[in-house]
């Protein structure tokens, strides 16, 4: 469903993607990992057509991404980590006008529409009636996620989805593309909560400075490098192992 | 669950027109509103705004009589300022805007549909403004000199013409910008632009009344020099006057200049363009996708050479005190840098800064001493009154949350950034403003013992500056944008034209006197005993009690 082959994004001097290669079938729910700045957002946004590549290819759906891009976009949905939407638009208004964007008959959008605030728990008042500005910062990213997800794709990219979203929320949330995988969905899920990553993935990519470092089944990866947790795979691949250490040592520098 | 009507249909186009023309009426970014508080608001709003251009435009009625040329390069002119003014004040907004990339870039939309649906919005509501401006103006120019009915269709079509002449050469370049200089330079680039043009309708809005009256009295001859066609506004003025005037042949040619040059500009810049605008929406995205990893700018150096400016002679003599500093290179950072700050500030007092001026071109060349030098005296206490209007605005900032960390420091009281933004108006603004004034009058007069007659302002500057602090006001970056009550604004420069009448005068009657150096000395020990003594008094009083 994804195919990467030799992606690579360089901006001025940094490379912030360097040669990434990967595949994904669908149906699959891949965690994209990695520290602050190690290419996770950019990687996504040239997969989502919103940024060029500098070299290497990728196709999705068997699309390529710079040679089809409209086709590509067709088939993913994409939540941004800033889950931006015109705020002075109503909830409403918004995703009727997504629905618009990807010609959505009007009858059609409003059903799917209701379907999603129902099962977000949002108030139809509320969208019809308050601006977007006015959203707190959970009930803003529902509305990202129903916009990536009101045309149906099969693709999907997550970046942070569960930022700003309340326990019960995410728990749905989880459930959700869980469920949407199963039946066949391609699912990126970039995060930096690891548990959750751990436990809803079928399987994990890790990447720093723009390179892949491990690729692989969550548990077999753990187990493979005895690590205990994702989290102290993540650390110690990424350089974290001592952030303990330098914890303690910064702390002390508080003392009298 | 639901009892809304159910939309019709609608095409990815319209939807994007009806997106941008939505997102235009009610701005990008209204928190805390009800959509239900928008409908009422808005078109009143936008009612009100067209009205104003109309009543403005009423001043057109001034130019009745005349050849169709003259009526019609009045029109022209203010219509293409105005709309440079709308047009460069949005196009940046809806054009390359950054959380707009976020959620648009990843749709199905090809990039000539985004191009254009921005494009038909900006036209739309340019047109709105133009018909509103030239209300008046249809009919004085069917009254002028070879005036006839037929103006009122070749004026309308002219105005789309300069309509699209505008909204393309705008759009071409910041485009262009955008592509050469790249995002955080295009923000620049824009602000500057925006301040320049609206700087420049003010002047123009002084200036076209007294070059009418000019070619008016040519009988038109000068409206038809050669270097006409070197001014976009008298091609359209040529397109009226070739049409529905006196069909000159020089109007022809500049006719002709405006439609193969406005031809030319939306070309490049509506089709040409258009297939890189998802580059430039892509530029965008880079921007920030790098911006964390990017290694320091070298601009942030070049940045910081007011930090070690402050530090040396003679800067330092003029901010001694650690605190005030910080507050001036707080309050300078946002005079220079911050886009929404001299957005609203340099627009507000561009008309005091203005008008002194053109008072100025009225004078007489050379001469002794003589009552028409009372534009002098006025104009510098005219302009000497900026700093407080300035302060007043400074006072309102998007980033006002920010300034709770100085409530939350062990600081006494807002002081410091009282002081720090006094000095750092007074540097910025009033000291150049003054000493252009200087150089003008000497320049025009050639009389310096005239210059005296500016010390009545120039001494007075240091008070000007601290009477809007009083009592706890004008606090620096401290207030919301939506508190700015322009209403009080208008109250308030009617208020600084008496206070600069009522000093000018005094000083006049001094100078006329002979009493002029004693005057002087008397307001120089009056406004260092009252700064003084009110500098003190603010550095001491607690913040004031916040809504």
């Amino acid at each position: 469903m994804i195919q990467v082959d030799r992606l690579t994004k360089i901006f001025g001097a940094q490379t912030a993607v360097d040669n990434l290669c990967f595949s994904i079938p669908a149906g699959q729910i891949v965690g994209f990992l990695g520290p602050n700045g190690a290419g996770k957002s950019t990687t996504l946004k040239m997969l989502a057509g919103m940024l060029e590549p500098t070299s290497g290819s990728a196709t999705l759906c068997g699309f390529d991404i710079r040679a089809q891009p409209l086709e590509v976009k067709r088939r993913i949905g994409f939540v941004p980590e800033s889950a931006a939407v015109f705020e002075s638009l109503t909830g409403l208004e918004y995703l009727e006008l997504i629905a618009a964007l990807y010609a959505i008959p009007a009858d059609a959008a409003r059903k799917r529409i209701e379907q999603f605030i129902a099962f977000f728990d949002l108030s139809f008042l509320t969208l019809t009636e308050k601006l977007l500005g006015a959203y707190s910062k959970g009930m803003r990213r529902k509305v990202a996620i129903t916009s990536a997800l009101l045309h149906n794709p099969p693709v999907v990219f997550f970046d942070e989805p569960l930022d700003g979203l309340d326990a019960n929320a995410a728990v749905g949330f989880k459930a959700l593309i869980q469920t949407l995988a199963h039946e066949g969905k391609t699912i990126l899920y970039s995060s930096h909560i690891l548990d959750v990553v751990e436990r809803v993935c079928h399987r994990v990519l890790i990447i720093d400075k723009g390179k892949l470092l491990l690729d692989g089944k969550p548990d077999e990866l753990v187990a493979q490098h005895d690590a205990g947790t994702l989290e102290r795979l993540f650390t110690q691949l990424t350089g974290g192992a001592e952030l303990e250490q330098r914890a303690a040592a910064f702390a002390k520098t508080f003392l009298p | 669950m639901s009892s809304a009507p159910i939309a019709p249909p609608v095409s990815a186009n319209k939807a994007l027109r009806r997106l941008f023309l939505t997102l235009f009426l009610r701005g990008r970014s209204v928190r805390g509103l009800q959509k239900s508080r928008l409908p009422s608001s808005l078109p009143k709003k936008l009612a009100l705004t067209l009205l104003f251009y109309a009543l403005f435009g009423g001043i057109a009625a001034s130019t009745g009589n005349q050849p169709t040329i003259v009526t019609a390069l009045f029109l022209h002119t203010m219509t293409l300022l105005f709309l440079a003014m709308f047009i460069a004040a949005s196009s940046g907004e809806i054009l390359f805007n950054r959380e707009e990339a976020d959620i648009l870039l990843s749709r199905p939309i090809s990039p000539r549909s985004l191009l254009w649906a921005k494009i038909a919005v900006l036209l739309q509501v340019a047109l709105w403004i133009a018909f509103s401006f030239n209300l008046v103006g249809f009919f004085t120019g069917t009254l002028g000199t070879f005036g006839s009915w037929r103006f009122i269709p070749v004026h309308a079509a002219s105005l789309l013409l300069e309509s699209l002449f505008t909204a393309a050469a705008v759009v071409l370049l910041y485009h262009l910008c955008l592509l050469w200089f790249g995002r955080e330079r295009l923000d620049n680039i824009m602000t500057t632009a925006q301040v320049l043009v609206i700087v420049v309708t003010i002047a123009a809005s002084q200036a076209a009344p007294m070059a009418t009256v000019y070619f008016a009295k040519s009988g038109g001859d000068l409206a038809r020099s050669w270097w006409l066609v070197l001014i976009p506004p008298a091609w359209f003025a040529g397109f009226d006057d070739a049409l529905a005037g006196s069909g000159a042949i020089t109007s022809f040619m500049l006719a002709g200049a405006g439609v193969v040059v406005t031809a030319i500009l939306a070309w490049a810049a509506f089709d040409n363009l258009a297939a890189t605008y998802t580059s430039s929406l892509q530029q965008i995205v880079e921007s920030s996708s790098s911006s964390r990893t990017r290694p320091a700018r070298a601009s942030g150096d070049s940045r910081r050479w007011l930090e070690r400016a402050v530090e040396r002679a003679p800067l330092r003599w003029y901010l001694p005190d650690p605190m005030t500093r910080r507050g001036f290179l707080l309050c300078t950072a946002y005079l220079l840098r911050d886009r929404d700050t001299k957005l609203r500030v340099y627009p507000s007092i561009a008309p005091m800064l203005i008008i002194p001026f053109f008072m100025l071109l009225n004078l007489r060349g050379g001469g002794a001493p003589t009552g028409d030098a009372f534009p002098l005296i006025f104009g510098a206490s005219y302009l000497a009154l900026s700093p407080t209007l300035a302060l007043f605005t400074l006072q309102y900032s998007q980033q006002f949350q920010a300034c709770d960390i100085f409530r939350l420091a062990p600081i006494t009281g807002p002081g410091f950034l009282c002081a720090g933004a006094r000095r750092a108006v007074l540097l910025l603004i009033a000291f150049p403003t003054v000493l252009i004034f200087a150089i003008a009058a000497y320049a025009i007069r050639h009389n310096p013992t005239e210059l005296l007659l500016l010390l009545p302002g120039v001494l007075a500057l240091p008070l000007f500056a601290i009477l809007p602090q009083i009592g706890g006001h004008a606090i620096p970056l401290s207030r919301p944008v939506d508190a700015a009550k322009s209403t009080s604004r208008g109250l308030m420069i009617f208020g600084f034209l008496l206070i600069s009448l009522a000093l000018s005068g005094l000083g006049w009657l001094a100078y006329t006197f002979h009493l002029l150096l004693p005057a002087l000395i008397l307001e120089a020990i009056f406004v260092f005993t009252t700064t003084t003594l009110l500098a003190r008094h603010l550095a001491r009083s607690p913040w004031p009690e916040t809504d």
